[in-house]
Parts: C-alpha cells; sequence; structure tokens
C-alpha cells in the first residue's frame, strides 16, 4: 500500500514536470494531496503495522505524518499565492511542485521507514529535492544557500551513514544481519558499547545539519532565509522533524542499554550549545527569516534537552515537536504576506506593518505570543514540563543557564517584533497593496490548534504521544 | 589478490595528495571505481549472483565511467584546468595521506573484530579520513565534490569490511541518491559558475549575520 502511495506520487511529479501547464498541475497536485490524507488515514487504521516490507506504521511516524498532512494543505495553498504574486513561468511553476511533491513523499517515507537503511535513503532524497526548492528564485543568494545545503547536507548524511555501518558491526556480531528496526531493538542489550557510542555521534553529527541543531546547524539557518516562504515553514518544520526522526530512531535503540546516560549527556551538551548559539545570533540579527531560523535552532535545541534529560522530558519533547511545527509554519506563512508590502525581509526596511494590514498583524502577534511559549500557548506547557523534568533531575544548573539564555531570546524576539509591528514606517507608501485577509485564515487555525491542543489535548493525541515514547521507558 | 587492490587503493589516495590538475582529480576518481571493481570481483563472489552482478555493474558503469564523465564534462564548462593555489604545500598533504593510513591502520588492529574485513576497514577509513581533508585544504568546489566521492568510495569499501548485505532494492536506492547528489551538485556547480564568473568557495560567503 506505501509503496504504491510513492509509486503513485512519482507519477504524478512525472506528469507535472513533463507536462508544464497549469491546468494538469493544479488537477494533479489535489490528487496527490488526496492521496496523501488517504494514506495517512490509511496509517491510522492500520497502526503499528508492516506495510510494503520496509515501512511500518508507527506512533511516531504517523503523529509526523499527521503534521505533515496539515502542513502540506497550507503550504500547497501558500506556494499558489506565492507563485502567483511573483508570477513565475509555467516551467519554473512545474519545477516547483514537482520538487514539492517528491520532497512531501520522500518525507513520509522517511518517517514510516522500518528500515534504517531506508531511511537514511529517504534522508538523503529530501536533501536532495529541498535543494531544489531553495534554488527556486534563481537568485546569487538562493544558488549559494543551495549549494551550501546541499554540500553540507550530503557529507552530514555520509557521516550518518558510516554510523550506520558501525551499528551494522555490532549488529552482525550478534547474528542481525538486515537493519531493520524491530530486529535491531531485539539485540539491543547486547550490543557493544563502543560501536553504539560511535554510532550515535556519526548519526549525531550527520543529521543535525537536517534537524537543524548545533554542531550543522548553520546550513539550515541560510537555507530559511532566501527560500521561498512556504518551503522556508517546511524546511523549519516537517524537515526539521525528520532529522529528529532519525536520531530518535538511532537514540531509541541506544535507550534499551547501559549508554544511556552517556547519550543523553551528550544530547545535553547539544542542546546547551544550540540554545547558546541562538541567543548570541538572535542579539544580532538584521534579517526577520533568519530571526525565525534561529528560533527554530532554539526549539530544537530545547528538543534534544527534552530527550537529554529522560522521563517526563521524553513525553514533553514529543509535544514541543508538534507544537513549534505549527506556530514556525504559521509565522513563515505570514512572513510571506508581509514580504508583499514591504518587498524586503530585512528588519531595517520593514516596521508598521500593524497599521497596514490590522488582520495579519493580529496572527502576527498571536504567533510571536505563541512562539515565545507565552501562555495560552502550547508551547508553555511543553517548555515547562521540559524545565519540570529539568529540575526533577537536578540538573539545576543546566536549568538555570538555559532559562537565562530563553530570557535573553525573549528580549531580543519581541524587540524586533514590535518593530515589525508598531514601528513608524521609513519609507514612503509608493503603492496601496491589498491584502486579502482570506489568506490569513490558516496561520489562525494553525495558532488556534496549537493553543486547543495545549490546553484540551484529545485522548487519542496523548496515547500516540505516549506510545510513542513508550519505547524508551 | 585483494592486497594489490587496496595497495593501488592506497596509492591513488596518495596522488590526489600529490596532483594540483582537476583534471587528473577526475581520472583517479576514475581509476578508483576501476579498483573497486577488481575488489569486488575478486572477493565478492561469495554473495547471490544477482546482487554480485548489480554491485559489479554499480563499481564499473557508475563509479569508474559515468560519475567521471559527468565530472569532466562540469570540469570543461567551467574552463578548470589547474588547482589555482592549495592552501597548503604538496609536502604537508602527502605527510596527512601517510598519518591517515597509519591512524587506520592501528585503529583496525585495535578493534580487531572477526566480522570486519580488516585490510578493507584500514584502506576504507583512511579514505574517509583523507576525503575530509581534501574538502577543507581545497579552495573550490568543483574539488569539494571529489572529496565528497572519495568519503563516498570509502564508505563503499567500509560497507564491504563490514559485510553488510543490505537488500537488491536498498542497495539499488543508496546508488540512485548517490548519483543523484552527484548531477545536482554538478548543476549547481555549472550555475554557480556562470553566475559568479567563479567557482572558488571566497564568493559564496554573502549569507551571514
Amino acid at each position: 500500500m506505501f509503496l504504491g502511495f510513492i509509486i503513485l506520487s512519482i507519477i504524478i511529479s512525472l506528469v507535472i514536470f513533463l507536462a508544464k501547464n497549469n491546468l494538469v498541475t493544479k488537477f494533479l497536485s489535489s490528487l496527490f494531496l488526496l492521496s496523501l490524507l488517504a494514506i495517512i488515514a490509511y496509517a491510522y487504521t492500520n497502526i503499528e503495522q508492516i506495510n510494503s516490507i520496509y515501512y511500518k506504521f508507527d506512533n511516531l511516524g504517523l503523529l509526523m505524518a499527521f503534521i505533515l498532512g496539515i502542513l502540506s494543505l497550507a503550504t500547497f495553498y501558500h506556494s499558489k499565492l506565492y507563485l502567483n504574486r511573483h508570477q513565475f513561468n509555467n516551467k519554473q511553476q512545474a519545477i516547483y511542485y514537482t520538487s514539492l511533491i517528491m520532497l512531501i513523499t520522500s518525507m513520509m517515507s522517511a518517517y514510516f521507514a522500518e528500515n534504517i537503511a531506508v531511511l537514511w535513503v529517504s534522508i538523503e532524497a529530501t536533501t536532495l529535492f529541498v535543494s531544489i526548492l531553495i534554488f527556486h528564485e534563481r537568485t546569487k543568494d538562493a544558488l549559494e544557500a543551495a549549494w551550501k545545503y546541499l554540500f553540507v547536507s550530503s557529507v552530514g548524511v555520509a557521516l550518518a551513514f558510516i554510523g550506520i555501518l558501525f551499528l551494522s558491526i555490532t549488529a552482525s556480531n550478534n547474528g542481525i544481519t538486515d537493519l531493520s528496526l524491530s530486529h535491531l531493538l531485539k539485540i539491543s542489550q547486547v550490543m557493544s558499547p563502543i560501536w553504539l557510542k560511535m554510532a550515535f555521534l556519526l548519526v549525531l553529527t550527520g543529521f543535525s545539519a537536517k534537524m537543524g541543531i548545533f554542531p550543522l546547524h548553520t546550513v539550515a539557518v541560510d537555507a530559511h532565509t532566501v527560500a521561498p516562504p512556504p518551503i522556508s515553514a517546511f524546511i523549519s518544520t516537517t524537515l526539521m522533524n525528520v532529522g529528529f526522526l532519525g536520531i530518535f530512531r538511532i537514540f531509541s535503540i541506544i535507550s534499551q542499554t547501559e549508554v544511556l546516560h552517556w547519550a543523553q549527556n551528550v544530547l545535553l551538551i547539544v542542546g546547551v550549545l544550540s540554545v547558546f548559539m541562538s541567543a548570541i545570533q538572535l542579539l544580532k540579527i538584521k534579517h526577520y527569516k533568519r530571526m525565525f531560523a534561529f528560533s527554530s535552532l532554539e526549539h530544537m535545541g530545547i528538543v534534544a534537552l527534552g530527550l537529554g534529560i529522560g522521563g517526563i522530558g521524553y513525553y514533553a519533547a514529543i509535544l514541543h515537536i508538534v507544537f513549534h511545527s505549527f506556530v514556525k509554519a504559521g509565522l513563515f506563512y505570514q512572513i510571506g504576506q508581509v514580504h508583499q508590502f514591504y518587498k524586503s525581509y530585512w528588519i531595517k526596511d520593514v516596521s508598521g506593518y500593524f497599521k497596514r494590514n490590522p488582520i495579519g498583524g493580529l496572527a502576527m502577534i498571536l504567533g510571536i505570543i505563541s512562539i515565545l511559549a507565552i501562555p495560552p500557548s502550547g508551547l508553555f506547557i511543553s517548555e515547562f514540563l521540559i524545565f519540570k523534568a529539568m529540575f526533577m533531575a537536578k540538573h539545576y544548573y543546566i536549568g538555570i543557564f538555559v532559562l537565562i539564555l530563553l530570557t535573553v531570546i525573549v528580549y531580543s524576539f519581541s524587540k524586533n517584533a514590535f518593530h515589525l509591528l508598531y514601528d513608524e514606517e521609513k519609507i514612503a507608501e509608493t503603492e496601496i497593496v491589498k491584502a486579502n485577509p482570506y489568506e490569513t485564515i490558516s496561520q489562525f487555525v494553525l495558532f488556534g490548534l496549537v493553543i486547543y491542543l495545549g490546553i484540551n489535548p484529545p485522548i487519542f493525541f496523548i496515547n500516540l504521544i505516549n506510545s510513542a515514547v513508550a519505547i524508551l521507558n | 589478490m585483494s592486497y594489490l587492490f587496496i595497495i593501488l587503493y592506497a596509492i591513488t589516495l596518495i596522488y590526489f595528495a600529490l596532483s594540483e590538475r582537476v583534471k587528473k582529480f577526475v581520472w583517479l576518481l576514475s581509476i578508483q571505481g576501476f579498483i573497486l571493481f577488481g575488489v569486488v570481483f575478486f572477493n565478492l563472489n561469495k554473495i547471490e549472483i544477482f546482487d554480485f552482478i548489480f554491485i559489479l555493474v554499480e563499481t564499473i558503469l557508475v563509479k569508474a565511467i559515468i560519475v567521471p564523465w559527468f565530472l569532466n564534462r562540469v570540469r570543461k564548462h567551467n574552463h578548470l584546468s589547474r588547482e589555482h593555489e592549495p592552501s597548503i604545500p604538496v609536502f604537508y598533504s602527502i605527510i596527512v595521506v601517510v598519518i591517515s593510513l597509519i591512524i587506520s591502520f592501528i585503529l583496525s588492529n585495535y578493534l580487531n573484530n572477526n566480522h570486519i574485513h580488516t585490510k578493507y576497514f584500514t584502506v576504507a577509513f583512511a579514505s574517509i579520513l583523507f576525503g575530509m581533508y581534501f574538502i577543507i585544504i581545497h579552495k573550490n568546489i568543483f574539488s569539494h565534490v571529489v572529496g565528497y566521492l572519495i568519503i563516498e568510495n570509502g564508505i563503499f569499501l567500509m560497507s564491504l569490511a563490514v559485510g553488510s548485505t543490505m537488500p537488491m532494492m536498498v542497495n539499488l536506492a543508496i546508488l540512485l541518491d548517490v548519483l543523484m547528489g552527484v548531477l545536482v551538485l554538478g548543476i549547481f556547480i555549472n550555475h554557480i559558475g556562470d553566475t559568479f564568473k567563479s567557482i572558488e568557495i571566497d564568493q559564496l560567503s554573502k549569507l551571514k549575520d
């Protein structure tokens, strides 16, 4: 079934690429979205079952797929707006949609991959397609960012492959030759610690480019800066979740062994350094999309901290990933609308947005409150849980240090946000731009969803997260 | 027989450190492809016949012919002949190759695991280390891709060393991924060459805070 979905997506994207016709693109994109939703629904009804040999509809994958499904709808809608605004020709539109569909497909494949080699292949594929999308505007900056993203990610992912090979060495010592996750989990307790440690370090370093955490976070930041806003929304959320999933899979093997404590310490170091880098960079930020990109670095750092602490931190980390995905995507869609008014993302050029577009301004305020984890945002709850876990586990120094860093981040973030919303406009209004208020609906829905899920999470949502982290406990 | 190929492979690494001409890099990559073909041909014939044929075709067709041919086209498109100023003198590079070989030799002896073919592991590990060094010392992005391919060849040898038997479909997918990666990287090099009129890495420094 899942393999059928992949083949269908490949056919759809090929036809779109070859036809280069707007009508065909529209029809086939809708068809793809329908099939995406259908496969997610199918996965939900067949939860925890193996499908197409290499795939398994496991809880965490399903949760990520839900996020991807919701954000795909929004991203396709905003992509249409973006492409219309910039008046790209049919060929460019065809390339855009082909890459977008293949990107979503490879992300789906990464979420549900049961075999670690298949996971690796899917992650490498996401890198290829997203770099084509980053290059979409064909500017010098886009070229630079696309090159850096593709090259550094490829080298990083190659490192991760060495890690996977190390894992297979210790697995084959214990009689498992395929890299199926369930087989590896079964023998994890007898695996050799030294190989596990090396594998974890290499995989963490390699996939850090995808997850956007320290040490290879810089390429993801550059990619956000120049990618079309709907694509930035994807890079910052679902694609980072792919990197997270890659690290999580190896971590779940390690969590059964004596190496767990060591790996958690590594994650704590990575998490603190990520938040630290983000705080430093946000102090001197000059570009709104970079600001959001560094905020993603901060949130992914917090997720790494959650994993590093363990206990309730696991639950909170997954919760944080879900909420962050919705909020950050909404912010990127909204900044795309801001660009329509000011034709720039530089902080010095953009001010007085609230006056120009009150509804968009309202969405922006809501988004900024949510991303800063101020109640009623769901992110407040997940961050609160992570800090609670941190203090309960007696990591006082880390907790206090990270809280100070978060204060710095809130300060620099809100300073720039107030500038965006309320400052006097510096440039004269040359042309009247009218924003369609309906374009803001998707952002309100996403922010509202985060508030709702934070305050009153439905049972099935809690169950999904709990069974996703059950493997770690 | 396999020792011959391993020694030949190590020699190509030393040649990489020695040469300054970009054309030679492409040749050396092609030669590495042929050496890998030899390694597979003489050592891997115990596996299933289809997997065996697939890996043979992969090494000879992709690693030894298609990728070098494509890189050569990219090289001609960008009029590359000589690496302008290698930031580190050749002499030091040779020392680095030798050191990386020694380190991997010691490491693989230290590991001394029954499930690893130590002889491949040594040269594979040296190849990965050297590939990274190669990326760091060169200033143009074409050489960076060459470095990436040296790492990839090292990883290929390492997967032989650990004897990991991935299913055919997965092998095919890995191959396609890497091949696509090289093609897209090559296309980007051409774009960068056309846009910036140079493929030195110093050109790519606009995106920062």
